[in-house]
């Protein structure tokens, strides 16, 4: 007996001593991204990277995730880190409710959280008793700010279609919405909303035949750039210079699209900087700092050309 | 078959058999049912622009299937084409906006870049399943991965864009209506099927889905015909990325997800075996315009996405139910 004694003692010195030097480090922030193989996530890791040796007062632990749907490696991210004895886990979900839980226990951990990008669904959060603050942009309203846009320059009745992202995705979700309150506010006619996963390829091709199924289109809303690009394929072979196109996310490859009018509008919701946000936002609390609450806006941007 | 087959007894020609007749006209009928029933139920369907845009859409597809023929005629499968389309797609795109080239010399560039990548990627595929007899599903899953990393990796996720303008020129140039790049995939149709059926190493593919063991006792390599068959269908992926980016200049390192189903379901639509030995490149030729008629016809329909994609599950199991029955008549 006398060894477990001293295993239990000796345990207990070896808990304390890294209690203590965990004390010295840095926080640990553990960052869990969506699928890295999107070139959204992948700048805003390039952008939290860079903010991490920007600051330097504290160390990250990245994770992201091999696509969209990979909910499965975001939980176990989450344990991992609960494990790690991080400090902080900033999230961007995969799922809004399948996440809920694993940061339930995360928070019991007295690990601080915080939720940007996806907000946590707010059912889910109330069933598991967490109040969660969310950091991050508002992507119906971003969504309102290009459909308003198109909504302008048509003027009412004009007709209009949505290229909707992945169905089911909670910001494709809220970017759909944000189009039809757009349609809504300046009375357009919205003739067809159909999905082509994000992907520019499948935009192309189901834009190509909605045009067919209704020539008199004037306008597009795509839920993001990606798609955009397909769309204004879509309308150069089929010749055609006299429908506007709004998009989402701004990235570089819609610059010059912009510049030379072949789209009338994108949405920046400087993603870069929205992981590095929410981390020093982590770190505030961590330091001291009042706890987050309700919805912490990120900025959105109308990008259109000058 | 006997133990003393040669290549001369491996199974004829397929050209002008009633068998093959039938088979393709099948498919052929089913085609024209679907053409039918779109122009009879939707305005737009039967209309120059329409049949334009049919032909580009099921351009990549059919590229990627004519390849995939090949492989699945040995009684193989390549699950990682969508992803070698993109890496190719990326090695190319990375080419292209090269500095320091004139627009000739970076596109020619970039076709070598793709066509070399796929070719490549198809031949590690088809020289580990071919040297150690491994199961060609599983290696190929294996490359799947390998080349959407590797796309991923090279591109550092990003989307390559502004490729030379001529580029674009190609991928979007019409003979009388007909795209240039839809031109580019019947000539692959064509090749693939003159060497299908007029050639000794066509008919030895055959063979082996047929017979693995008896091409060998034949006295013929069946590794190296295997690792050829795998190496064409990288060839098509590089081919089939060279279209990608002709026809929406960019490149990017998600495009062709879910890709090699596409092509697998043209090719078994087409009343090519799962298990090898039978169909032919024509019937894949018809398959691609089966699924692409189908995508586009219930668009103008103005059925919704997810029925949409029901249907298309629908058809594909009707297909192979077909088959099911082809192959019985076959065996009779």
């Amino acid at each position: 007996m006398k060894i477990f004694k001293l295993a239990a003692a000796a345990a207990t010195g070896l808990a304390l001593l890294a209690g203590t030097a965990m004390a010295d480090d840095k926080p640990k922030v553990g960052l869990i991204m969506k699928s890295l193989a999107n070139e959204f996530f992948q700048n805003m890791m390039a952008g939290a990277e860079a903010h991490q040796e920007k600051r330097g007062d504290y160390e990250l632990l990245a994770v992201g995730m091999q696509n969209e749907t990979d909910f499965e490696s975001q939980i176990n991210a989450v344990e991992n880190f609960i494990t790690q004895g991080v400090d902080a886990i900033v999230v961007a979900p995969a799922d809004s409710r399948a996440m809920v839980r694993p940061l339930k226990k995360a928070m019991e951990a007295g690990i601080v959280v915080v939720n940007f990008d996806v907000a946590l669904d707010e059912d889910a959060k109330k069933q598991q008793g967490i109040e969660l603050a969310f950091v991050g942009p508002d992507n119906r309203g971003g969504a309102k700010l290009a459909g308003d846009a198109l909504g302008k320059k048509l003027g009412e009745g004009g007709k209009v279609v949505i290229i909707e992202g992945n169905p089911g995705a909670d910001n494709a979700n809220q970017r759909r919405m944000g189009f039809e309150d757009s349609v809504a506010e300046y009375k357009l006619d919205l003739l067809d909303s159909r999905t082509a996963h994000w992907e520019t390829e499948e935009a192309n091709t189901v834009f190509s035949n909605m045009l067919t199924a209704h020539p008199d289109i004037q306008g597009v809303m795509a839920a993001n750039d990606s798609m955009a690009i397909g769309v204004v394929k879509a309308l150069e072979s089929a010749g055609r210079t006299d429908i506007m196109v709004v998009g989402f996310d701004n990235i570089p490859a819609v610059g010059p699209m912009i510049e030379d009018g072949r789209m009338l509008a994108t949405v920046d919701q400087f993603g870069t900087d929205m992981a590095a946000n929410a981390i020093d936002l982590a770190l505030e609390v961590v330091g001291g700092g009042g706890e987050l609450k309700g919805w912490v806006k990120t900025p959105i941007e109308l990008v259109a050309a000058q | 078959m006997t133990l003393q087959t040669t290549t001369d007894t491996l199974p004829a020609p397929s050209r002008f058999s009633v068998r093959t007749v039938l088979q393709n006209a099948g498919i052929g009928r089913a085609l024209l049912a679907l053409i039918i029933f779109f122009s009879v139920f939707t305005e737009h369907f039967l209309t120059p622009n329409n049949i334009t845009n049919i032909l580009t859409q099921i351009t990549i597809n059919l590229v990627l299937a004519v390849g995939m023929t090949f492989v699945i005629l040995i009684g193989g499968i390549d699950l990682s084409v969508g992803s070698v389309m993109a890496f190719a797609a990326v090695v190319a795109g990375k080419a292209i906006t090269l500095p320091g080239f004139g627009p000739a010399e970076a596109i020619a560039l970039a076709v070598i870049a793709a066509t070399l990548t796929g070719v490549l990627c198809g031949l590690i595929n088809g020289a580990i399943s071919a040297y150690w007899a491994l199961p060609s599903f599983i290696i190929t899953l294996g490359m799947l991965n390998i080349a959407r990393g590797a796309a991923l990796q090279v591109s550092d996720a990003q989307t390559i864009y502004s490729f030379p303008y001529a580029f674009e020129e190609f991928g979007s140039a019409m003979i009388y209506g007909v795209p240039v790049v839809f031109l580019v995939a019947l000539v692959l149709v064509f090749m693939a099927w003159f060497v299908l059926n007029f050639t000794v190493f066509g008919r030895l593919l055959y063979g082996i889905g047929n017979n693995e063991e008896a091409v060998r006792l034949a006295g013929q390599s069946v590794r190296r015909y295997k690792i050829a068959a795998f190496t064409i269908c990288g060839f098509t992926a590089g081919i089939a990325a060279v279209v990608y980016m002709a026809r929406l200049n960019i490149s990017s390192p998600i495009a062709g997800i879910g890709f090699e189903l596409n092509a697998i379901a043209a090719v078994i639509i087409g009343g090519t075996s799962l298990s090898g030995g039978r169909g032919s490149v024509i019937g894949t030729l018809l398959g691609a315009f089966i699924i692409g008629v189908l995508a586009n016809g219930l668009i103008l329909i103005g059925l919704s996405d997810f029925m949409r994609q029901m249907i298309t599950g629908v058809v594909i199991i009707f297909a192979v139910i077909l088959d099911h029955y082809r192959a019985k008549y076959a065996a009779t």
